[in-house]
């Protein structure tokens, strides 16, 4: 196999004293997908706001194309960064922006390019997405599958190396989101991107994975393919894919000392 | 990274060898060449990609630009001697939809 | 834990929030001024596009209202100053005291408040929403530095514009004594001309304008600082909006006591 392009090593990381990351090791192979999987505050958002160095861990090693995020200058960061593109949960497009500018910002700001061939180029991506001719609309204009489209016509604006998704279907109708899952896909095989895409969606990820990383309490629960996925064993698993609710073990003196909220 | 251009001009057609990588930094260099020939207005012109591993969506906008000027003036911009690879980029952005392609230099020169 | 430990605790906790909150709005500043002064020559430039947009917003919309309380404020200091040298017999001195105080105190400070109002809660709630809305998050993974994107330009408009609006409030202060002094005093327009002309040194004017340089630093950092720090959602911003202008109102104040004790013993 190649050399992963990135490469996870010991990372932990804790709000307060809370631990959020406890020890994930994790590599990342050139022109794969890899979901990273997990209920709503297993700590996957905090894993790929690490990989992209929005936060900065408690310990351990993040490298990204060879350059280790964590301890990098910003100046290295950002040539790193220039290469990768990023979809938010909230597209957080700029408001006080056109779609178009939008998505032209990173190519006026970071390349010597004529003002013409950006033009060009802005129109290029917003059709790749599937929204040509709305690059005078301002972001409020759109519906909510409209800003994610745009939001991701600005992340391969530079043409990434690799893509990454904070929950690319969230707050979307499952139809508007199938629809998402299937233009990442088109993109990441159309552009030969390395995509890492973090969802809780169990319908997203056997369309985009080629492998999956489920995680839970920080911690790596299981690493594979969806095959290998379908075929395990392992109780939490089961339980994600069966999309069962957990057990509920009720203490009857504890929940008492709950409710009158004495120790 | 800058790119090799070499380029010429036979009555009434001209030969523009790109040869390197045209990614972001380096596609303004294309873009002069090209503009210096449809300042020319001369009425075909063949851009040679054989010597092009690699485009990125900005060479591919620069090619759009200099096409839109050659229509201008009613003259002509083909592509010629596409790697697989950048076939590829032309496919996806529908591009072989709107230029003329042609597998090598020669054949777009003799049609 | 007893009262008086729990109390001290608390105490503690705040004092240390206040030194942290110094330290970090010292490294804002800090990368403000580079992004300012230091990195247009190392190929970074100045968003000067942007610096424009705000100049319009921060100082042409500012106009009317700066010139609307500056005037009030020139004849409410020409009445009170009427007020006491009447018994003198020394009217024609109230040329000499709306002229100064204009220059020298008001003129700054008004402008620099309704600016704190206007535009430091404008800047503080513009980056606050972009916070909440990952849009700051969005910047920095796009490698674009947040502070040099939206701080630099902001900055660098206060920075003319504020000593710009300050000359005006100067002006229209004065003109607001002038008018008084013309209908209500009846002084004649030649003798009030001249005592303003006599009163009025260079260094009252500069003064003036030194200050409201600084205060323009201080609005734009202030009205940042807060925005970048808003926490939680829509609810965040407002309230910090509200405290960038309250902060910013009583940095003014506080920085203009520092340098009129410094002007005044020294100039």
């Amino acid at each position: 196999m190649d050399e992963p392009i990135i490469k996870i090593r010991n990372l932990h990381t804790s709000y307060g004293k809370r631990k959020i990351l406890k020890g994930i090791d994790l590599d990342v192979y050139p022109y794969e997908t890899l979901v990273i999987l997990g209920r709503s505050g297993c700590g996957k958002s905090t894993l790929l706001r690490h990989i992209v160095g929005l936060n900065q861990p408690d310990e351990g090693e993040i490298i990204v194309k060879g350059v280790n995020i964590v301890t990098a200058s910003e100046d290295e960061k950002n040539e790193v960064l220039k290469k990768i593109g990023m979809l938010f949960q909230s597209g957080a497009l700029f408001n006080s922006m056109t779609v178009g500018e939008n998505v032209a910002l990173p190519l006026l700001e970071h390349t010597p390019q004529d003002e013409n061939i950006i033009k060009i180029m802005t129109r290029m991506k917003l059709g790749m997405v599937g929204l040509s001719g709305f690059e005078d609309f301002m972001p409020s204009q759109l519906s909510g599958g409209m800003k994610k489209r745009a939001a991701l016509a600005r992340a391969i604006s530079m043409d990434p190396d690799i893509l990454f998704c904070d929950e690319p279907s969230a707050g979307l109708d499952p139809i508007v989101a199938v629809g998402i899952d299937q233009l990442i896909l088109n993109l990441q095989s159309a552009m030969r991107m390395t995509t890492v895409v973090v969802t809780h969606e169990m319908a997203s990820v056997f369309i985009i994975a080629d492998r999956i990383c489920l995680l839970h309490e920080g911690e790596i629960k299981f690493l594979g393919t969806k095959e290998e996925m379908k075929q395990s064993n392992d109780p939490y698993v089961v339980q994600f894919l069966e999309r069962r609710a957990d057990e509920e073990h009720l203490d009857p003196d504890k929940y008492l000392h709950e409710l009158v909220g004495e120790p | 990274m800058s790119l090799k251009i070499t380029s010429k001009v036979e009555n009434q057609t001209a030969l523009l060898s790109i040869a390197g990588e045209v990614d972001m930094c380096s596609s303004p260099e294309a873009r002069k060449e090209i503009a210096a020939l449809v300042k020319k207005e001369i009425p075909r012109i063949v851009i040679d990609l054989s010597g092009v591993g690699y485009m990125d969506s900005s060479g591919v906008a620069t090619l759009i630009e200099g096409l839109q000027m050659c229509n201008k003036y009613d003259g002509k911009l083909v592509v010629a001697g596409l790697r697989d690879n950048v076939r590829e980029v032309f496919e996806l952005t529908k591009l072989d939809k709107i230029f003329e392609i042609y597998e090598d230099a020669e054949a777009a020169l003799t049609e | 834990m007893s009262k008086f430990q729990q109390t001290l605790g608390k105490s503690g906790q705040t004092l240390s929030l206040f030194f942290v909150h110094i330290y970090r709005m010292s490294v804002l500043v800090i990368q403000a001024l580079y992004c300012i002064f230091v990195a247009p020559f190392r190929g970074k430039k100045l968003r000067w596009g942007a610096t424009f947009v705000q100049m319009v917003r921060i100082g042409v919309e500012s106009v009317p209202i700066v010139a609307v309380i500056a005037f009030s404020v020139g004849l409410i200091i020409a009445m009170q100053a009427a007020y006491q040298l009447k018994r003198f017999g020394a009217m024609i001195y109230v040329a000499d005291l709306v002229s100064v105080t204009m220059c020298r105190e008001l003129g700054p400070l008004i402008t620099a408040i309704i600016i704190s109002g206007r535009s430091g809660s404008a800047i503080a709630a513009e980056i606050g929403t972009m916070k909440v809305s990952e849009e700051i998050d969005a910047l920095k993974t796009m490698a674009l530095n947040p502070v040099g994107f939206l701080v630099a330009p902001r900055m660098v408009a206060m920075m003319i514009v504020v000593p710009c609006l300050t000359v005006l409030a100067d002006f229209v202060g004065i003109g607001g004594g002038f008018v008084l002094a013309m209908t209500n005093l009846k002084l004649s327009f030649v003798a009030y001309f001249n005592q303003t002309a006599e009163a009025l040194y260079a260094k009252d004017f500069i003064t003036g304008l030194i200050k409201s340089f600084f205060f323009a630093i201080i609005i734009a950092q202030v009205g940042a600082y807060q925005g970048f720090n808003v926490q939680g959602g829509a609810e965040g911003v407002g309230k910090s909006t509200t405290t960038a202008v309250v902060v910013s109102i009583f940095l003014v104040i506080m920085a203009d006591l520092l340098f009129t004790m410094l002007f005044f013993s020294t100039l």
